[in-house]
């Protein structure tokens, strides 16, 4: 076990970390602001990768799928809003979580009933598919573009929300919406917004990890839950919470995978329960 | 008045007349119950099943003959024992047909084993269910987890592979699969100097334990996985460049999933028993027949159903009538199917059946098999299998 | 809080006839689907005795279940002992397993305890799902069903089986509408209205809850016993988490806190599921737009609805007591 060695596993958890990142910023930032815990997050994550996996077929070109696809998505979100998510904002959280779970069920036999019940791949870009050397360790490029496209999403996002005219409207929504509507802040065109963001988020977490995991119906399914357990570790609601989240749950599960192989299966929800019963609102709870 | 009578007289003797024809056809038929998944992560298996087993009934021309009945497993345990109940004692069958996992079919053998229903396993492979927990009642067309993987073992140990490093999913198939492996393998003279287990259906990325089989310094990296574990694997081994050689249970690289896979896929050896381009006339005719009904590839489930629907044909043939008279004749069918030569071993009710090694290899711009060489007639020990 | 209203009562009773009825004069396989809804009945009730009473959604009420049906199995046919005494042990390590989750987790709330919950219920399903001594995955078999020759019943039989288990899910309702109007189920209601009230009133009420949990986890052992003793057969397939939102969307289609509900909703999903799928196998979207819509329309369920136009026709009579499913948001 030299270093590369290390060098190539922190790599490993650097790559899941961005992955379960770009999927859980989208969920816990529509929680912070619209107070919505949307499960079907997930399904849409399952709809990017299954409608990129189309897209590219008929195009031929992964990136025309890597663009459109999210926008497919977003439409898909949108549609949501108008139908089911705007009327169910007051209902309270348990009904929001059941309208969602609902959805999941939807979703799930509208993708079997579309593309089948066999599990399906996507090629990644020819000019990403081989590997590159960093820090001394040959790495497949795809992987290192999905750490960067992580950071790079981070990064937008922590500069929209510090330094933008929207992102001071958006903290000043997350803090107190009712002054914020008050101070003539057009609310339910900004939730619409981040709304229709958050799930261009899930659309693009799903075509960009459908050529390193294939598309099944059930990925929608298996993949709620590390997500959720990334949101709510983090403390449901805070940006912070998503970034921290993620890399405790991305790292946690590659060096349990190479360090206490027998243990990785229960590592992940013995730490949630630690972290809930240590701290019962995550360890970033959100403001407001 | 009696216009009416009449009209009534015959029309009572009409149905009556009716009644009997219907059962006297009714007793010249076999019900078979179709117990598969089609629902959940192996619904696509119980179709190819389902596929294969309508196909050779209807090849044969027998449709008229046998009546099927189809119910859902869902993949849950005690589904599969309820729908096995209602499929014996509600539409009373003669023989049920199927099963994909080994969870439902250990749910079953004890039901199966006391109600004396034949049932004919066109998937689950658990050792045990053709082992320890045989039944007279309980015949296997499909592989047994041993059988697909113990031959490979031999193979790579003769064929120059001293070490090697295993990784499988984390549950009851898994490690029966690689337990095979490596008895065949270290029996052999070969070395299996690492092994681990994967969370199932759990694990998305398979970056950690790759990084983990290449530092190992093994001459190669067995696996079993399938489905779209299989997809994961193989597509992220090859985006890895790892250079030591990805060896596998056939299903690894299924003609199911290999278009998924893509280019990762050239390039990998593995074991399975049914491939199709297997030079032979018999499996010609089948996949002709096969692409001419559903206008794709068959896969090796797609055989198992074939297979399931052929035995069950030749036991029929043998004078199989009923339950009892079915039963006793499955364990001895024998004949030439896509497979190859197949036949029934009475000593465990498991299958006997070439085991095929094979390569994926890019021809004429498409994935397809090439056969390395062929073990024939693999056979199970009895372990510990009494009937 | 709960009230065994009149209509309540009636519904109940209904209910039962009806399965019984259906068990008696329908086909094997109607046995065998009231004996489903008999289990996933009882594990509604378990559930709405902390979701509609505690305001606790758990999502480990799968695996209390499952505990119960491992330690019974694993008393009797790993370890041969007698049945009774098995399933006895069986219902100890649901109660012990559930107090402990509820003592745990007795400082979150809302989507916190569901996730809290989730994990240990998960990590229970782990457990079993890697032990090689238990099967793994594929689980083992050899469970035998109670004796009760010696009052003359033959439990092998089907129809008889499924008439025990009728007697245990009306047991089970009965028990669980004693314990919520009692003491301790108005303390349990007042926790959730408004648990700092409580606590300044002097209740501790993180071991109420916990409390709570233990006996929810007692009646969800009893479903656990029923269905290893159905299937004669046991594996992991009972405590995944997926159990534990199935028995959640039976509790919300019949009406949460209401006790009579999940009967109901049971009765509902599981015919429903059986009868779609006859047509279909893309059941589970039908499953979620009825879900959907049941919330839509005022997340009542369908037991809770029927009750709320029946206050509302009565109320001009008599004064009758709000039904506690209103409040819950």
């Amino acid at each position: 076990m030299d270093l590369s060695f290390w060098i190539l596993q922190f790599l490993n958890a650097m790559q899941y970390s961005m992955l379960l990142f770009l999927l859980s910023i989208g969920l816990t930032v529509i929680f912070g602001l619209l107070h919505f815990v949307n499960l079907a997050h997930a399904s849409l994550y399952m709809m990017g990768a299954y409608i990129g996996i189309s897209v590219a077929a008929m195009t031929g070109s992964f990136w025309a799928a890597f663009f459109l696809a999210p926008m497919f998505v977003t439409l898909i979100g949108a549609v949501l809003y108008f139908t089911l998510i705007d009327r169910m904002r007051t209902a309270g959280p348990m009904n929001q979580v059941l309208v969602t779970f609902g959805l999941i069920f939807v979703f799930l036999d509208l993708v079997r009933m579309g593309w089948g019940d066999i599990a399906l791949g996507l090629d990644g870009p020819a000019s990403l598919s081989g590997t590159t050397r960093l820090l001394g360790v040959d790495y497949p490029a795809y992987r290192l573009f999905i750490i960067a496209l992580g950071l790079g999403v981070m990064a937008t996002m922590w500069l929209v929300l510090a330094r933008t005219q929207i992102g001071a409207m958006i903290r000043a929504s997350v803090e107190n919406t009712n002054m914020a509507a008050a101070l003539g802040i057009n609310v339910s065109k900004l939730f619409f917004l981040v709304f229709c963001f958050g799930c261009a988020l899930a659309g693009l977490a799903g075509v960009a990890a459908a050529p390193i995991l294939s598309a099944t119906t059930t990925m929608g399914i298996t993949i709620l839950i590390p997500t959720l357990i990334v949101v709510v570790i983090g403390g449901l609601g805070s940006l912070e919470g998503a970034i921290v989240g993620s890399v405790i749950i991305g790292f946690m599960e590659t060096f349990g995978a190479v360090m206490i192989p027998s243990f990785s299966a229960v590592l992940t929800y013995a730490l949630l329960a630690v972290v809930l019963i240590w701290r019962p609102q995550g360890l970033i709870p959100a403001r407001g | 008045m009696k216009n009416i009578a009449t009209k009534l007289a015959l029309v009572t003797g009409l149905c009556l007349n009716l009644g009997f024809t219907m059962i006297s056809t009714a007793s010249a038929e076999t019900k078979v119950g179709l117990l598969l998944p089609y629902t959940g992560t192996y619904a696509s298996l119980g179709n190819a099943i389902t596929e294969g087993f309508e196909l050779a009934i209807e090849e044969a021309g027998r449709t008229e003959e046998f009546t099927i009945v189809i119910e859902d497993t869902e993949m849950k345990p005690p589904v599969g024992l309820a729908k096995a109940r209602k499929l014996v004692y509600q539409d009373e069958v003669d023989v049920i047909a199927g099963v994909v996992s080994s969870g439902v079919l250990g749910a079953m053998r004890d039901f199966i084993h006391q109600s004396q229903v034949p049932l004919i396993v066109a998937n689950a492979g658990n050792n045990l269910a053709t082992g320890e927990n045989c039944s007279p009642y309980i015949v296997r067309v499909s592989f047994s987890n041993g059988q697909i993987n113990r031959p490979m073992g031999t193979w790579l140990s003769e064929n120059g592979v001293k070490t090697i490093y295993t990784l499988a999913p984390d549950y009851a198939a898994g490690h029966q699969m690689i337990d095979a492996f490596t008895e065949a393998f270290t029996a052999a003279g070969g070395e299996v100097i690492g092994s681990e287990f994967t969370p199932f259906g759990q694990t998305k990325d398979f970056g950690p334990y790759l990084t983990n089989a290449q530092a190992s310094g093994a001459d190669g990296i067995f696996v079993f996985y399938a489905g779209g574990e299989a997809i994961n694997f193989v597509k992220q081994y090859g985006s890895f460049n790892i250079k030591t050689p990805l060896y596998g249970s056939g299903f690894l690289t299924s003609p199911l999933y290999v278009e998924a896979e893509g280019d990762a896929a050239i390039g990998v050896r593995a074991s399975l028993h049914y491939i199709p381009t297997l030079d032979t006339a018999e499996n010609k005719a089948f996949i002709k027949a096969f692409q001419a009904k559903y206008n794709t590839m068959p896969s090796e489930y797609a055989v198992q159903g074939y297979d399931a629907a052929l035995a069950l044909m030749a036991a029929v043939d043998n004078g199989g009538v009923d339950r009892a008279t079915l039963a006793s004749q499955l364990p001895h069918v024998s004949y030439v199917g896509p497979r190859g030569p197949l036949e029934i071993d009475p000593a465990t009710n498991n299958i006997v059946q070439n085991i095929y090694i094979y390569d994926t290899v890019m021809e004429n711009g498409a994935l397809t098999q090439k056969i390395i060489d062929t073990v024939p007639a693999v056979r199970d020990d009895v372990a510990g299998c009494q009937m | 809080m709960f009230y065994q209203t009149k209509l309540r009562s009636i519904t109940l009773i209904a209910a039962l006839i009806f399965l019984a009825c259906y068990a008696s004069f329908g086909s094997y396989f109607a046995r065998e689907i009231v004996v489903e809804i008999i289990i996933l009945a009882i594990l509604a009730i378990s559930l709405d005795l902390c979701a509609g009473f505690g305001g606790m959604v758990s999502l480990c009420h799968g695996a209390m279940m499952g505990v119960a049906a491992y330690g019974f199995a694993i008393m009797s046919a790993k370890l041969g002992w007698p049945l009774f005494p098995s399933a006895l042990i069986g219902l100890f390590a649901a109660v012990v397993f559930s107090g402990l989750v509820g003592w745990v987790t007795s400082r979150t709330n809302g989507i916190f305890f569901i996730m809290a919950t989730l994990a240990f219920g998960q990590m229970a399903y782990t457990f079993f799902f890697k032990s090689r001594w238990l099967g793994g995955d594929d689980g083992f078999g050899g469970i035998s069903r109670f004796d009760l020759s010696m009052i003359g019943l033959e439990t092998n039989d089907s129809l008889v089986f499924t008439y025990i288990g009728l007697v245990i899910l009306l047991l089970a309702y009965g028990l669980t509408a004693i314990v919520m109007r009692s003491g301790f189920g108005r303390t349990l209601s007042g926790i959730h209205v408004n648990e700092d009230r409580m606590k300044a009133l002097g209740v501790n009420t993180a071991a109420h809850r916990a409390k709570a949990m233990a006996f929810s986890g007692f009646i969800a052992g009893l479903a656990g016993i029923i269905a290893a003793q159905h299937t004669l057969y046991i594996s992991p397939e009972l405590l995944i988490w997926t159990t534990s939102g199935e028995a959640l969307i039976v509790v919300i289609l019949g009406g949460l806190g209401t006790l009579v509900g999940p009967i109901i909703g049971a009765i509902l999903l599981v015919l429903m599921k059986h009868e779609i799928s006859n047509y279909t196998d893309y059941w589970h979207a039908f499953i979620g737009l009825v879900l959907i819509f049941t919330v839509l329309a005022g997340g009542r369920g369908v037991f809770g609805q029927i009750e709320y136009w029946f206050n509302k026709l009565t109320q001009k009579h008599q004064s009758t007591t709000k039904p506690h499913g209103d409040d819950h948001a």
